[in-house]
């Protein structure tokens, strides 16, 4: 149950916020989180950072094409993750999610199989990387396009409203998603239907290298709520308990027939887009160093030696188990060896055309003509 | 003369072409400040400011249908999809707005613009950063379609098409911004006429007629039967609406056998327009039937990425086909 203290007021001036720099908790209700819930949230964010850390490596080291740092983005990620009922409610997110999906539960070797392209992949290695998806945790997996999510999103909310069982959607993007056709309508047609879904802005203020500033006139994205009769909530998104609380929050709302909400939560990149990105061409390094300094894991560890129960051991201990599983997961997702040539003409359809069954055929015999092993 | 590579003959045609008429600009997601995620439009923004190179919101509908506003009062924007496979959201203002309004004005509208977009594969990008879209454009009327294969063409179409009358959909093969190079006159015009292809190599064995990046391998396969003593002569479509129907069926006339090659998905492509049309025109001086090499009926895979394109062998193996048949 959520006390109406622990409801937030939408539309407001100041980002909401629960926790401060130093760690002192700043709501009007208390922090109703046990320790061993808390602490799965920091580990959360202590292994998506090293992750993020680890395939910037890989990617420098040419065994991955590409990465999307979720590198300052990790609070509002994991606060949605565990605000989500885990393989319930549904998960549409795009490709700067990765810190989200780990901390619903994707499995990491799933995750460096995907980003590697190998059979570790439940993809089949379809998708470059950074581009999650699971049908046990209900995430709709990731398509490039930007906003291209998001009516779909509002037809599963739609679903869930209609099947009743008290479900919902969260879908995520960047703030350049909202200048998309297809972000508006979305967020029209769920507002027009009521239906149960989180709609979260994860704003860094940067489309590549276009600022907010030329992405919108409008003042913040929160109050783009209102022209589709929803609330709009404005998150400080390097504030885990804030992000994690205003999820929870409006997630019950929605199950309850409340219908839909968009957060914008405020988070910075600290890298380039991706690895194909060169930002100093349109960032001043100073704002970089400015943002580090609010960075969302320390805050919250500050949060949790504070309260007590938190110490040097423990943090050592973490770290050191999240680099073992890190590096077990890469060792296993590279066993896992590369995907079969031929796979590339697998799940086009529910059953191959005629034309693409001729295609292989082609395909094969020219392959076995230039001498090439075709067992694969 | 300097070596040149594709994609910076791109940015210094636009430099010129903006010098040379002021109202010619420039809009796109990260074309101002950033140039260009390929950098095609770099040095731009810095020379021409704001106004002429317009960094947009990330919506492809505004920029394309932006476009055709501009063209109606007077401009003549230069557009910049990131990537081809992005223009969907922009597809209805290309589709319904562009290419129609001089046919549904009665000619007294026209949107003379130009869309330019990366497109192709090999670049490990998966199926939204590999596609070749240009069916969809050679599908509808009232658009222009040309997708160059070298830096000097590109230099020539890309004048042809800013200084054009109609929406131009400007394709570039991104697997060769970096990796061809050439040495590209400047400052001097060098239009290329709108429909008129190229023959690349002059044989009488087979036709090789191919486009954009896969001109590439096809001259490799080329020079490969070369070696083994067959000549195949090559012909560069380089605009695939309208596209050279007399070169092609002059040249497939004369030699009677033909390979088509493009690493467009197989199915209702420009290369069954072409083969349509040799077999519609020229079928008694065929030696043998029309081969299509191309991509196939999937998406653009990611894992396989090499595997997809049309590489030398099996354009090699089509033309052992036909020569054999
Ligand atoms: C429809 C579409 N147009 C263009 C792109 C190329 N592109 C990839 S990411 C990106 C910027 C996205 O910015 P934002 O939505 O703010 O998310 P962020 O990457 O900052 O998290 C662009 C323009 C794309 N993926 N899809």
């Amino acid at each position: 149950m959520i006390t109406d203290a622990q409801r937030f007021q939408p539309f407001s001036e100041e980002p909401i916020r629960l926790i401060d720099q130093s760690g002192a908790w700043l709501g009007a209700f208390p922090c109703d989180l046990d320790d061993a819930t808390l602490h799965a949230m920091y580990r959360h964010l202590v292994l998506a950072r090293a992750v993020d850390e680890r395939l910037v490596l890989l990617q420098r080291l040419g065994k991955i094409s590409f990465t999307a740092s979720a590198a300052g983005h990790e609070a509002a990620q994991v606060g949605t993750a565990h605000a989500l009922r885990v393989g319930r409610d549904w998960i549409f997110p795009y490709y700067r999610d990765t810190a989200l999906a780990i901390a619903v539960g994707w499995p990491l070797v799933e995750l460096f199989g995907q980003m590697m392209g190998t059979r570790a992949d439940a993809a089949r290695g379809r998708q470059m990387p950074a581009h999650p998806g699971s049908r046990d945790l209900r995430i709709f997996t990731v398509a490039s396009p930007i906003a291209s999510h998001l009516p779909a999103a509002t037809g599963t909310a739609i679903a869930q409203k209609l099947a009743g069982a008290g479900d919902a959607t969260v879908c995520t993007f960047g703030d350049g998603a909202t200048s998309e056709g297809d972000w508006h309508a979305a967020l029209n047609f769920a507002g027009a239907q009521g239906a149960p879904i989180v709609f979260v802005c994860e704003n860094n203020r940067y489309a590549i290298s276009v600022d907010l500033r030329h992405q919108t006139g409008s003042d913040g994205l929160a109050v783009k709520a209102h022209a589709y009769g929803m609330p709009g909530y404005l998150v400080d998104g390097m504030d885990l308990l804030a992000c994690y609380y205003v999820m929870r929050s409006l997630l019950e709302a929605a199950r309850d027939g409340l219908g839909p909400a968009l957060v914008e939560m405020t988070v910075y990149r600290y890298g380039p887009h991706s690895s194909a990105d060169d930002d100093s061409v349109y960032r001043d390094p100073a704002e970089v160093a400015a943002w580090r300094e609010r960075d969302p894991i320390v805050r919250f560890r500050r949060f949790l030696t504070a309260r007590g129960g938190w110490d040097e051991a423990a943090e050592r201990e973490l770290r050191a188990a999240v680099t073992r599983t890190v590096d077990e997961a890469v060792e296993a997702a590279e066993a896992a060896g590369p995907v079969p040539v031929e796979w590339l003409f697998d799940d086009v359809s529910s059953r191959p055309t005629p034309q693409l069954e001729r295609q292989r055929e082609r395909f094969r015999a020219a392959r076995r003509a230039a001498g090439e092993d075709v067992a694969d | 003369m300097a070596l040149q590579t594709y994609v910076q003959t791109i940015a210094r045609t636009l430099m010129e072409e903006m010098r040379r008429d002021e109202r010619v600009v420039l809009l796109g997601q990260d074309v101002g400040r950033r140039g260009g995620v390929f950098l095609a439009t770099e040095h731009l923004f810095d020379a021409f400011g704001p106004d002429r190179v317009i960094d947009t919101p990330l919506s492809e509908a505004a920029i394309i249908g932006a476009a055709v506003g501009m063209a109606v009062h007077g401009l003549r924007p230069v557009a910049e999809i990131q990537f081809a496979d992005y223009v969907f959201p922009g597809f209805d203002q290309l589709v319904s707005q562009a290419a129609k309004l001089r046919y549904r004005s009665g000619g007294a509208f026209t949107a003379p613009m130009v869309v330019r977009m990366p497109a192709g594969g090999g670049v490990k990008g998966g199926h939204h950063h590999s596609q070749n879209p240009e069916a969809h454009f050679v599908h509808t009327p009232g658009l222009q379609v040309v997708y160059p294969s070298t830096p000097s063409d590109a230099r020539g179409c890309l004048q042809t098409a800013v200084r054009g009358d109609d929406p131009v959909v400007f394709l570039e093969p991104k697997r060769l911004y970096r990796a061809s190079k050439e040495e590209v006159p400047r400052d001097v015009d060098q239009l290329l006429p709108v429909g008129v292809g190229v023959r690349r190599r002059e044989g009488d064995d087979v036709v090789l007629v191919s486009y954009g990046a896969s001109m590439r391998e096809t001259l490799q396969a080329a020079e490969a039967l070369a070696q083994q003593g067959i000549a195949a002569d090559v012909i560069d479509l380089r605009w695939l609406m309208p596209w050279d129907q007399a070169l092609v069926l002059e040249r497939v006339a004369a030699v009677g056998r033909v390979v088509l090659v493009s690493e467009a998905p197989h199915s209702g492509s420009m290369l069954s327009e072409v083969a349509a049309t040799i077999a519609e025109e020229v079928l008694d001086m065929l030696e043998a039937p029309p081969l299509r090499v191309s991509g196939f009926d999937t998406p653009y895979p990611y894992a396989q990425d090499r595997a997809y394109l049309p590489g030398p062998n099996r354009i090699l193996y089509a033309v052992q086909q036909v020569l054999d048949y």
